[in-house]
């Protein structure tokens, strides 16, 4: 039997099995194989830093099943959805993992109208689409890109023109994390940052929520994309 | 001064609370903890002062005719929309679409404006003492829009009688705008209205106009419809 990796230490999540697996050889094998058990089985995520939780209710929910509050990190993402056009469920749920790419996730507000085009695109190649969620798409394009060679920044300011219709994203990796906006800016963002943090939102409530202090926050301009790295650490390097 | 402490209360308790206020002769309303909600203070009609101490959410003052409302944070977006009368200042930066098809009055951003903004103006006068947003002006009918910064994209887009007045640089103008000198009278307006708001006086203002191609059809101006559409 192939080896893709070596499981270290297994736990039942929710509706999740994590996983924590050593001598990893190549994701994309390892995520075949995991689905090939059975159809209903999805990889929801995959990274050496990152941890995706999900679910379908509220985010006070989330909590109660994974404590997400007492996560540790230098980064995270979040999103509640209101679904418009696809289904509710767990695998259209966002964050999206951008699937084959270690710890490159994001989440997504508005409406890729080239999504249909760009998928038929992409699955002449192979690619499997999990969800009809046009948001996914965004995942699997930066992904695409990223192995040809773009870096993290370089793919968001491609996708301005390769993506069509209305889009506020969020995009994070390892090491990196920032926004991309459409060129109408069509869909709220606002963005604060001090010495101590950054943080970007849909709206003032949620930075309120937040955050005690007062915020100097502002809306991006349009097409406009913007990337931080996370402190000590390099888009290239491990996590 | 009175208080109303938005702490733990909706919208709607709120807005009723500023009412009741109101109804009771109260000159001035101080919002404290408003937390960024969404609405604050919207469809007043009297010449009340209402201050809010943080920043608000969207379409702040809305739909007003008369009060003016003091903002000490930052406003998302449709802030002071559908404004008749009245004035509203804001501290810090304004999301999309502020003072979007005003009336009358007049919407002081003290930060930044996002995009769209003062978008289908039907008069009034929109005052941005930061950079202005992509398409800022976009179809606007009457009024004045001065922006004492940089305009990003688009800037007085498809026009109609609005004058925009800028002092910083322009990225690129929009469909069917015209540069043109400000007059020596209107330069002294501009003076003594940023003189009332308590704004520095750049020098050289331009200003722009519509062009007037794109309010009728003419096949000879094809081109430039083909560019708008």
């Amino acid at each position: 039997m192939r080896t893709f990796a070596k499981v270290t230490n297994q736990q039942i999540q929710d509706r999740f099995l994590r996983l924590v697996v050593d001598s990893l050889q190549d994701v994309r094998c390892l995520e075949r194989a995991i689905e090939s058990v059975h159809p209903d089985i999805e990889l929801v995520s995959a990274g050496r830093c990152l941890e995706l939780v999900k679910q379908v209710g509220t985010p006070a929910d989330l909590e109660t099943s994974f404590a997400v509050s007492q996560f540790k990190g230098t980064h995270g993402i979040g999103h509640t959805r209101l679904s418009t056009e696809s289904r509710v469920d767990l695998s259209h749920s966002q964050p999206f993992w951008s699937h084959g790419t270690l710890d490159l996730s994001l989440v997504h507000n508005g409406h890729i109208t080239n999504y249909h085009k760009l998928r038929r695109q992409y699955e002449q190649n192979g690619i499997r689409f999990y969800t009809d969620n046009d948001s996914e798409i965004i995942g699997i394009y930066l992904s695409r890109q990223m192995e040809s060679g773009l870096g993290f920044e370089e793919a968001l300011l491609s996708s301005l023109d390769d993506l069509d219709g209305s889009f506020s994203y969020v995009a994070a990796t390892a090491t990196s994390f920032g926004y991309a906006r459409d060129c109408f800016c069509l869909k709220p963002l606002i963005v604060t940052e001090n010495d101590a943090f950054v943080a970007i939102a849909t709206e003032e409530i949620a930075l309120n929520h937040t955050f005690t202090e007062k915020l100097d926050s502002r809306e991006p301009t349009n097409k406009h994309v913007r990337v931080w790295t996370v402190p000590g650490k390099s888009e290239n390097s491990d996590a | 001064m009175c208080i109303v402490d938005c702490s733990n209360k909706t919208t709607r308790q709120i807005n009723r609370e500023i009412r009741r206020n109101i109804e009771t002769s109260q000159p001035e309303i101080l919002l404290k903890h408003s937390g960024g909600r969404h609405n604050l203070a919207v469809a007043i009609l009297d010449p009340v002062r209402i201050i809010i101490e943080e920043s608000v959410g969207y379409y702040c003052a809305g739909l007003i005719d008369g009060p003016t409302v003091e903002i000490r944070g930052s406003a998302g977006w449709g802030l002071a929309e559908g404004m008749m009368r009245g004035t509203v200042t804001v501290d810090g930066n304004a999301g999309n679409g502020a003072a979007a098809a005003i009336r009358g009055g007049t919407v002081v951003v003290r930060g930044d404006a996002a995009a769209r903004a003062g978008i289908s103006m039907k008069g009034g006068r929109l005052i941005i003492q930061g950079n202005a947003g992509y398409m800022s002006g976009f179809m606007a009918q009457k009024g004045t829009i001065i922006i004492l910064g940089d305009a990003h994209g688009a800037l007085a887009d498809s026009m109609y009688e609005t004058q925009v007045f800028i002092a910083g640089r322009i990225t690129d103008l929009g469909n069917d705008a015209v540069i043109e000198k400000p007059s020596k009278v209107e330069l002294q307006e501009i003076d003594s209205t940023l003189d009332r708001f308590t704004l520095p006086r750049p020098k050289n203002f331009q200003k722009i106009i519509s062009g007037r191609k794109l309010w009728n059809f003419d096949k000879r101006d094809y081109d430039s419809w083909k560019e708008a559409l």
